[in-house]
């Protein structure tokens, strides 16, 4: 029992350093960095580097890990993101860090190419043996690695403590967390105040990553968990109170290390609880703070969204509306006429990715929800249709089969029944959370797909060793999809219903409803908007588009893998969505084929060390958003009617033009 | 006398120590204006926040037209017939003047639960009546050569004009008007106060205003309602108000007053 204690003691020390660190920077700047996980993954493969291939003692590596990398890391990623999203709506500071958070990894694993497998012996502030202490007094055994997570997290806090409540320093800090604005004007630099926040900020998550290291295996993979959990104790301090941030910390930690003392042995339990500790805490904050429920910070007007933002000049109507359209599905119905079979078939996933990318333009475009579980609903629907088809068990219970068929439920009847189970799944996890604020529903939804990504996808039946369930293609209308341009053209037409059925609701009144609670809840709320019906609407519909594209995306792959579904892999389908633009249909078909062909492209002509530069790539794409807040299709959009705009005024027909 | 279509009786609302309002009363009767005026800090939004729902009161009780709506939604209390605007304008920056009346009187309609036939394109097409409803609300409050712009490129004034007119379109019995002239110069409040002129004459609406151009409210009111630190100080016709030595001291200062003068914030 002692034992586990003290490992509950040492997990929540490291949660504590690193979700103070967090809140430190949330509260100077008002963004919550996503990219936190990454910040401390980054640090800890640095240090790694110094340590192991370069050789540096442990000293030296952690003194320029922490006192001069961090630092200089925090103080760059400040200057280049953070500094410009403080002012950004909370959309585009979500997008962002989340770009950062794919970026990050990608860049590290190009720069240190031996990060790109797991190292699982990961060397930590102790000296490999590591040395262990038995206190007899306590009945526990303790290791070097554990003595310095202790001593790490006291100094941490009672530094923090110290630097906040007695310096200077801190009364400036204390100020502009207070209210930036009066800081401001009573002489505090604000800006020099925000940048000191993200160096200690990103030094605490460096620490922490080192700290952690040696205890979870240096894996970008393993980081989520550290993010997550520093998220929840962040919310039970409100993302502001660093006391309570440091308690919630450690009451996770302890219920994560007390409860393997009661958890059966073996079993999904046994490994699939430890992860399911942050949502718990997070839904248990959500209940018992009411404060919670209301969006407390506003978006800064002075960032004048409304003032900077100009908007686009009129579309085009009538038969010119419908040319672009026409040519996007000719040149995709043409892909099997001028590319090869192997390339139709990369252009296929691609296909089905577009397709499950639309949910993104629903529930983030058209909702304004920031969701971080939409691969999560994608893979409810691919394994639901594979254990359909396949007359597999489902939780260890077998579907019944009353089909005619041998060997399970027809194929198109599977994917029906996938996309419908994603639905009720999605508004679960909506409705849990919709209440809470923009940001606090990112959090939520992402601690919900971790768990059930440990609670559910990890379960062997749906694993199955990580090979997942085969699938086969379908045949029906006497046609069979087992042909690869055939089934490619199966996809291009359920993208091309599916993005026609996206730009009618946007412009019919559901499309304006939403877009008046996108701009302003409270005024729509007092023009009678039903908010969290239409909202939980909207996240229905998504659901849908998610479960039916992972099924679609796993039948053109041959098998339905969690592998596929990962958390991680959501953020990169979420940041390469986003760098075009999370409210056009086409920009996600572009960023579905890309995502397929552009990996494909660099393994086939470029030596495997790049292979991480198309997630840098998105990753970097999802960033510019914060100078671009709408995505790059919609600029390039822009740019041609502003020059027909031009055009048309220079011809004396057409006067009385709103200038754009 | 008829039943008010809008009662609140004993409203109190504090902030952490800070009593913002301290039992006040408002009734409002159909078609009539009652103006609320008073100082900064004397709780006027707050109390619009009562009412429409976006604040709930620690005590005290609102009725809408009979209907205990105390604890309702603002969603609900919009289809029971409130509307309201906002003293820093709440505009829906991605619509046209003429969508944002047009979503509002889609609403109404109840369209707004339509998912199939949206998806099916139907969801364009504007529903019968719809039109000309729309078009003679723009031209009653002189929004025509405005109405296909993007709001973000009409003028601080006209936005005003804008929100009433969507206040307008979800066709209220009362609308709770917050500082509609805040921010304008002499020409924009003459249009704003002939909006609302030309809104009561045609639409037969009860308003409640918050304003603090006191010569507006004394011209446009049927009753007027003091609030000074969450309290109802005076109440009663224009005219009485006018002479009232203790809104001249709530407003101006006087000697017994001065001790208390530093309003909050």
């Amino acid at each position: 029992m002692q034992g586990y204690v003290l490992a509950g003691l040492v997990l929540g020390s490291i949660y504590a350093i690193s979700a103070l660190g967090l809140v430190l920077t949330y509260s100077s700047s008002r963004v919550i960095n996503f990219a936190h996980g990454a910040t401390a993954y980054t640090v800890a493969v640095f240090f790694h580097w110094l340590n192991q291939v370069q050789g540096w003692s442990i000293p030296a590596s952690a003194a320029v890990s922490l006192l001069v990398f961090s630092p200089l890391l925090g103080l760059a990623l400040w200057g280049i993101l953070f500094r410009h999203l403080t002012h950004s709506p909370p959309d585009v500071r979500f997008l962002a860090t989340v770009g950062l958070w794919v970026a990050l990894p990608a860049g590290v694993q190009l720069a240190f190419p031996f990060s790109q497998g797991q190292i699982l012996q990961s060397q930590g502030f102790a000296r490999v043996p590591v040395a262990i202490y038995h206190l007899d007094w306590l009945g526990v055994s303790i290791n070097a690695n554990q003595v310095a997570v202790l001593i790490g997290g006291a100094v941490v806090v009672v530094g923090l403590s110290a630097l906040l409540r007695a310096t200077p320093v801190g009364l400036a800090t204390r100020a502009t967390v207070d209210s930036p604005r009066t800081a401001e004007i009573s002489g505090i630099n604000t800006t020099m105040v925000s940048a000191g926040s993200w160096i200690v900020g990103t030094a605490l998550a460096g620490l922490a990553g080192i700290l952690l290291a040696p205890i979870l295996g240096l894996s970008n993979g393993e980081f989520t968990l550290l993010l997550v959990a520093s998220f929840a104790a962040a919310v039970v301090g409100r993302l502001t109170s660093l006391p309570l941030t440091f308690l919630g910390a450690m009451v996770i930690g302890l219920i994560q290390g007390i409860a393997v003392d009661y958890l059966p042995s073996h079993g999904v339990l046994s490994t699939g609880f430890r992860p399911s500790v942050p949502f718990i805490v997070m839904l248990g904050c959500l209940l018992l703070y009411p404060g919670l429920r209301r969006e407390r910070f506003e978006v800064d007007r002075r960032a004048g969204a409304r003032a900077r933002e100009v908007p686009p000049p009129p579309p085009l109507r009538g038969w010119r509306a419908a040319i672009g359209p026409l040519a996007v599905a000719v040149a995709l119905f043409s892909v099997p006429l001028w590319l090869s079979t192997f390339w139709v078939g990369v252009v296929s996933q691609g296909a089905a990715l577009a397709i499950l990318f639309l949910t993104f333009t629903i529930v983030t475009g058209e909702g304004g929800m920031l969701s971080l579980c939409q691969a999560t609903l994608a893979g409810v629907g691919a394994l639901t249709t594979a254990s359909l088809a396949t007359h597999s068990p489902i939780f260890g219970w077998l579907v019944p089969n009353p089909f005619s068929s041998a060997t399970g439920w027809p194929i198109g009847l599977a994917v029906l029944a996938g996309a419908l189970v994603a639905v009720p799944i999605g508004l679960l996890v909506a409705s849990l959370s919709l209440r809470l604020g923009d940001v606090y529903l990112a959090l939520a939804t992402l601690a919900f797909a971790l768990l059930i990504e440990q609670l559910v996808f990890a379960r062997p039946e749906f694993d199955n060793f990580g090979a997942g369930i085969s699938l086969g293609r379908p045949i029906f209308l006497g046609i069979n999809f087992s042909d690869p341009a055939t089934f490619f053209v199966l996809l291009a037409a359920i993208f091309c219903v599916l993005a026609v059925l996206t730009v009618n609701l946007r412009r019919a009144t559901t499309g304006l409803v939403l877009a008046s609670m996108r701009s302003s809840e409270q005024a729509a709320a007092t023009i009678g908007v039903r908010i969290v019906r239409s909202k939980l609407l909207t996240f229905g519909v998504s659901s849908f588009i998610a479960g039916l594209g992972g099924a679609l995306f796993a039948i053109t792959i041959g098998r339905a893998s969690p592998d596929s579904f990962e958390v991680l892999i959501g953020i990169v389908w979420l940041a390469i969505v986003a760098s075009f633009g999370t409210r056009s249909v086409l920009a996600a078909l572009i960023a579905g084929i890309l995502f397929a062909v552009v990996p494909q492209l660099f393994s086939e002509h470029l030596p495997t060390s790049w292979a991480m530069v198309p997630t840098l790539l998105f990753g970097l794409g999802a960033i510019r958003l914060a100078i671009n807040p709408r995505g790059s299709l919609f600029d390039i959009q822009h740019s041609v009617r502003v020059l027909r705009l031009r055009r048309a005024r220079r011809s004396p027909t057409l006067e009385g033009q709103a200038p754009a | 006398m008829t039943e008010p279509l809008l009662d609140a009786r004993g409203i109190a609302v504090s902030f952490g120590g800070v009593d913002a309002l301290a039992g006040v009363d408002l009734t409002v009767a159909a078609t009539s204006i009652v103006g609320l005026v008073g100082p900064n800090g004397a709780g006027k939004t707050t109390l619009f926040g009562v009412l429409s729902g976006l604040l709930s009161p620690r005590r005290g009780r609102v009725e809408l037209a009979g209907v205990d709506v105390t604890g309702a939604t603002p969603q609900r209390r919009a289809r029971l017939g409130l509307a309201r605007t906002f003293q820093r304008l709440e505009l829906f920056d991605e619509l046209t003047v003429r969508d944002h009346l047009v979503v509002a009187r889609r609403i109404r309609e109840g369209r707004d639960r339509t998912l199939l036939r949206d998806l099916a394109g139907l969801g364009r097409r504007p529903s019968p009546g719809e039109r000309d409803a729309v078009d003679a609300l723009l031209d009653l409050l002189d929004l025509g050569d405005v109405a296909n712009q993007p709001v973000p490129l009409v003028p601080l004034g006209t936005g005003r004009i804008v929100e009433l007119a969507r206040a307008l379109a979800t066709e209220p019995r009362v609308v709770l008007l917050d500082e509609p002239t805040s921010g304008l110069d002499v020409h924009e409040t003459e249009r704003v106060a002939a909006a609302l002129r030309a809104a009561r004459a045609d639409r037969g609406v009860a308003f409640v205003l918050v304003e603090h151009d006191v010569e507006l409210v004394l011209e446009l009111c049927d009753d007027v309602t003091v609030l000074d630190f969450g309290r109802v100080i005076a109440h009663g016709p224009p005219a009485e108000i006018r002479a009232s030595a203790e809104v001249q001291a709530a407003y101006l200062g006087t000697a017994s007053s001065a001790s208390t003068a530093e309003t909050p914030r």
